[in-house]
């Protein structure tokens, strides 16, 4: 008998812990998902003394108008940011994918950059630029910055980058056999455009717009900056929670704010499964010089990238200047953050280590879960269940995630109750906060590897461990570099979800800012944010440069596949 | 038990204690005659359709068979049964006398070469090849003597330290190969391993692959859509279409008299001939009647079945037993030509007819040409009208 069953005795192990690891991850992302997402909607139907009133709360929320008026102001400031963004960014992509105007790989970078500082940075520069002592006030005859017109303006700075990426990636696909048959045809370029182009880029566009809106729509930092008294739902949500202490509102609002979201986020989920991929015969377009087209398009660009550098190096022009407007001899005075009100060098090292260890703990977990989503033949159901909560992060907006956080893991009967506070409860919310991303990536650069490795090494009687360890990892190690950067750069710049969770010893560079340009230290909050762009900026560089050295010199098989 | 434990490869178990003693309907005591690999009514369901349905197959030690029929048959499906990767919904697959269906693939024993050879790109020829070995816990030198003894089995040697995507795919297909056979495995399975390649390259590791087995002795079941491969590679072909088993034969049975229609039109061309039966050993085309086995009615409708190639034909008008026909259409096909040949007593038929590209330039057919045909009747296949099988 022995004999027989002795091997399968092994495997059976081997299965064991493989299920087991899939319980794990789904125990994992019910404790740092589910249930402080329950506690938050839990909370919102409690009176305060925690009995269940059922739809009251709202009731409430929607009598006051003050609340009322922000959910207005919210739609409206985004909608319009919306408008602006997905219409600059088709410009801009397109004029990057399908044109031959000089420069591509400049423009790319400058329109990319906004990725590395956080939503602070361009509120801030927006207050050098159009504030009351503003250098450019003039241009907005005699309007305040401080409102709508602020909040719109630094939304596309920040968010501007998030769709043009998306659009990049749905005008790269294009199949050249359309345009070649167009031209055959004897169709306009106009009509080509209409009839060719712009169906191909349906999706993308569609895509890139709610991105857009859901960003806007949930981000606290460019409102709490340049808002003014212009209430919207991301600043009401941190005025009842940390101003005025009421949880309960704090979480109405918070899902007030994360319907609009959650609907955005279902809307983009269907689209996308409509979205089909090139077919594999297709060949790539490869635009051919026009200069009608190239032109215009040359300066739609240049004057988006300066837009875009001129409120970027506004904020490193802030940081330099000594006594805006009266001084303007340059200094790295406001650097020094540990003799300043709110800010100091432990916030930006906390930063430091919040980044390095949110890539390593995300990009283990991440890439982890997802090749047990996709690698693993057992337990459909559970498989399935693990990828929608996955996907579950994306519709959840930083703030509502802090603050399901704190009514969470903050309540006393919490066995967790320990880790509020520290600096562990702050990665671990940054990893749930962006888990999505970061799935998706992995769960794509898994799919690309033939289905039949596992099948082939279970053949071989290989343990799927040791298939992971000596082909799939080696396969995705591009994909999981990518993954710890993108973590890295995120929890590098959010603020978020953070604001809600830090406590003396463990405050953020991004918080940082926050609470010097609350204490009128406008120049600190500028230097912390253009510390912190730099930083992100630098790593990004040296990953750029490290990255392509080691895949050289650890995956000589990879220079192979190339020749 | 009457197995000796020297016929099996090194890791197989060397004793089948949980066979069960007592008599079983449908499991005979182990014995040197019973099949290597058994599959008893073998079905697999996905949701309400069903991609293999009651198939039952025997597989003798040492035996190369081949599942050929079209995509969406159910012969991949059955392939993954057999492997553990989609288990059966039904039925019970032995292997060596050991029941191995409800086994997870790693407790199986078989080498598999998959179409896209699933190669690990991020290592060497060497290092693919031993792969499976370095799980066995043996010495270092062991797994390079054994590497090196099945890279020259499959005449790759010099390319040992090489990357998959530095080699050509029928180097690729042969480094799948030795990988498969690494472990010694009681039975190969090819999926579909040829089709990637070239034509030149496919006719040649037919060959190599074949040989290769028959040296080795391994029982083998290549998954396969193509009828020639099939032919010149199996001692067997099972015919496989809509997840059932039509037809299980040598390559010359599957050929020469097949079972159902479908075997007859999917494994080289056929002439299908709708007609009624005339009397018995008649049949009747329009108002042509022709000699062949047939026992029914007369009045009965019938199709016959006849290869291209069994169709004679002579110049000869006055031939007392055959059909007049005239030439409507030519195709060259390089060593023969197939005409399309028709007559106002055949109606709206037409029948196909592959003669000697020689034989024609003699002849100097053109369009038009009147030939007589005739079919030998042991060359008439005869089935049933509503085309159900014989």
């Amino acid at each position: 008998m022995s004999a027989v069953l002795g091997p399968v005795v092994t495997r059976d192990a081997n299965a064991f812990w493989l299920r087991a690891g899939l319980w794990l991850l789904l125990a994992y992302l019910g404790v740092t998902l589910l249930l402080p997402l329950y506690a938050l909607l839990s909370r919102s139907v409690e009176d305060a003394a925690g009995h269940f009133i059922g739809l009251a709360n709202f009731a409430e929320y929607l009598s006051r108008p003050a609340l009322r008026a922000s959910l207005g102001n919210s739609l409206l400031v985004a909608g319009l940011t919306t408008l602006i963004v997905t219409a600059t960014a088709f410009v801009y992509a397109y004029a990057l994918t399908r044109s031959c105007i000089p420069a591509r790989g400049a423009f790319r970078l400058v329109a990319l950059s906004p990725l590395l500082a956080p939503s602070l940075l361009p509120a801030i520069a927006l207050v050098y630029l159009f504030g009351r002592q503003g250098v450019i006030r003039d241009w907005l005859f005699g309007e305040p910055i401080y409102g709508p017109i602020g909040i719109v303006i630094g939304s596309c700075f920040w968010t501007f980058p998030h769709a043009l990426t998306i659009l990049l990636i749905a005008l790269a696909g294009a199949d050249g056999r359309l345009y070649e048959a167009a031209t055959a045809l004897g169709s306009s370029h106009w009509r080509t455009f209409r009839t060719v182009t712009l169906p191909g880029a349906k999706y993308g566009l569609i895509s890139a717009a709610l991105v857009t809106f859901t960003l806007t729509l949930t981000d606290f930092g460019v409102p709490k900056v340049i808002g003014g008294d212009y209430p919207v739902l991301a600043t009401d949500v941190y005025k009842q929670v940390v101003g005025q202490q009421n949880f309960r509102m704090g979480a109405v609002v918070a899902i007030v704010l994360l319907l609009p979201a959650l609907a955005a986020f279902i809307l983009e989920r269907r689209i996308g499964r409509h979205h089909s991929a090139l077919s594999s015969r297709a060949q790539p377009y490869l635009p051919t010089p026009r200069p009608a087209r190239d032109w215009p398009l040359f300066a739609c660009c240049s004057l988006l990238a300066v837009a875009l550098l001129g409120i970027l190096g506004m904020a490193v022009y802030a940081s330099l200047v000594r006594l805006w407007p009266y001084d303007l001899t340059l200094t790295l005075a406001n650097y020094n953050f540990d003799l300043r009100d709110g800010g100091s060098w432990l916030a930006y090292r906390n930063s430091l280590w919040l980044a390095t260890l949110t890539a390593l703990a995300g990009t283990t977990l991440v890439f982890l879960g997802a090749w047990l989503c996709e690698k693993v033949p057992a337990l459909p159901w559970l498989r399935g269940l693990i990828h929608m909560l996955a996907l579950l992060p994306m519709a959840v907006p930083g703030l509502v995630l802090g603050i399901a956080y704190i009514l969470f893991f903050n309540h006393p009967g919490n066995p967790l109750h320990g880790l509020y506070g520290t600096l562990a409860i702050l990665v671990i919310a940054t990893v749930a906060h962006f888990y999505t991303v970061g799935h998706l990536g992995a769960v794509t650069a898994l799919r690309q590897l033939d289905p039949e490795y596992e099948a082939v090494g279970a053949s071989l009687r290989t343990p799927a461990w040791r298939l992971l360890g000596r082909v799939t990892l080696p396969l995705c190690l591009p994909a999981l570099l990518d993954l710890a950067m993108y973590f890295f750069v995120n929890a590098l710049t959010t603020v978020s979800a953070v604001v809600f969770l830090y406590s003396p010893d463990t405050v953020l560079a991004a918080v940082a800012i926050l609470n010097m340009d609350d204490a009128g230290d406008v120049a600190g909050a500028a230097a912390m944010a253009v510390m912190i762009f730099l930083t992100a900026a630098m790593v990004r560089t040296l990953y750029a440069q490290l990255s392509a050295r080691l895949l050289r010199r650890l995956q000589p098989w990879r220079a192979g596949s190339r020749a | 038990m009457p197995m000796s434990a020297t016929e099996l490869p090194p890791h197989a178990p060397s004793d089948t204690h949980d066979a069960p003693r007592g008599p079983h309907p449908l499991r005979a005591p182990v014995a040197a005659a019973t099949p290597y690999l058994r599959l008893h009514n073998l079905s697999k369901r996905f949701g309400s359709s069903v991609a293999v349905d009651d198939v039952s197959l025997d597989i003798e030690r040492g035996e190369f068979v081949c599942i050929l029929g079209p995509s969406g048959c159910g012969k991949t499906t059955l392939l993954r049964a057999i492997c553990g990767l989609d288990p059966q919904s039904f039925g019970r697959i032995e292997q060596d006398g050991r029941d191995i269906s409800q086994l997870p693939p790693a407790a199986r024993d078989f080498g598999i070469v998959f179409q896209s050879y699933a190669l690990f790109p991020n290592l060497t020829v060497a290092q693919n090849v031993a792969f499976g070995l370095e799980n066995r816990r043996q010495p270092r030198a062991a797994v390079r003597s054994r590497v090196a003894e099945l890279l020259e089995l499959v005449g790759l040697q010099a390319l040992a330290g090489r990357f998959p995507s530095e080699l050509s795919g029928g180097q690729q297909q042969r480094v799948a190969l030795a990988r498969a056979l690494a472990l010694a495995p009681g039975l190969l399975l090819l999926d579909e391993p040829l089709s990637a390649l070239d034509a030149r390259v496919r006719v040649h590791l037919r060959h190599e692959i074949r040989a290769l087995q028959r040296r080795l002795g391994l029982t083998t079941l290549m998954i396969t859509h193509d009828q020639e491969e099939a032919i010149t590679m199996a001692d067997r072909i099972v015919v496989m279409n809509r997840g059932r088993i039509e037809q299980i034969g040598t390559p010359e049975a599957i050929y020469c008299e097949p079972a159902t229609p479908f075997v007859a039109g999917f494994v080289g061309t056929m002439n299908f001939i709708d007609a009624e039966v005339d009397a018995i050993g008649r049949a009747r085309i329009g108002e042509v009647a022709l000699d062949c086995t047939v026992e029914a009615f007369p009045g009965t409708p019938v199709r016959l079945a006849v290869r291209p190639e069994d169709v004679l034909l002579s110049t000869d008008e006055d031939a007392l037993h055959g059909i007049a026909v005239e030439v409507r259409a030519l195709e060259f096909l390089g060593p023969v030509l197939r005409l399309t040949l028709g007559d106002a007593a055949l109606g709206a038929r037409v029948l196909y007819a592959d003669l000697p590209a020689a034989q024609a330039r003699q002849w100097g057919l053109s369009l038009g040409v009147r030939l007589m045909a005739t079919i030998e009747p042991t060359a008439i296949r005869v089935f049933p009208h509503d085309g159900a099988g014989a």
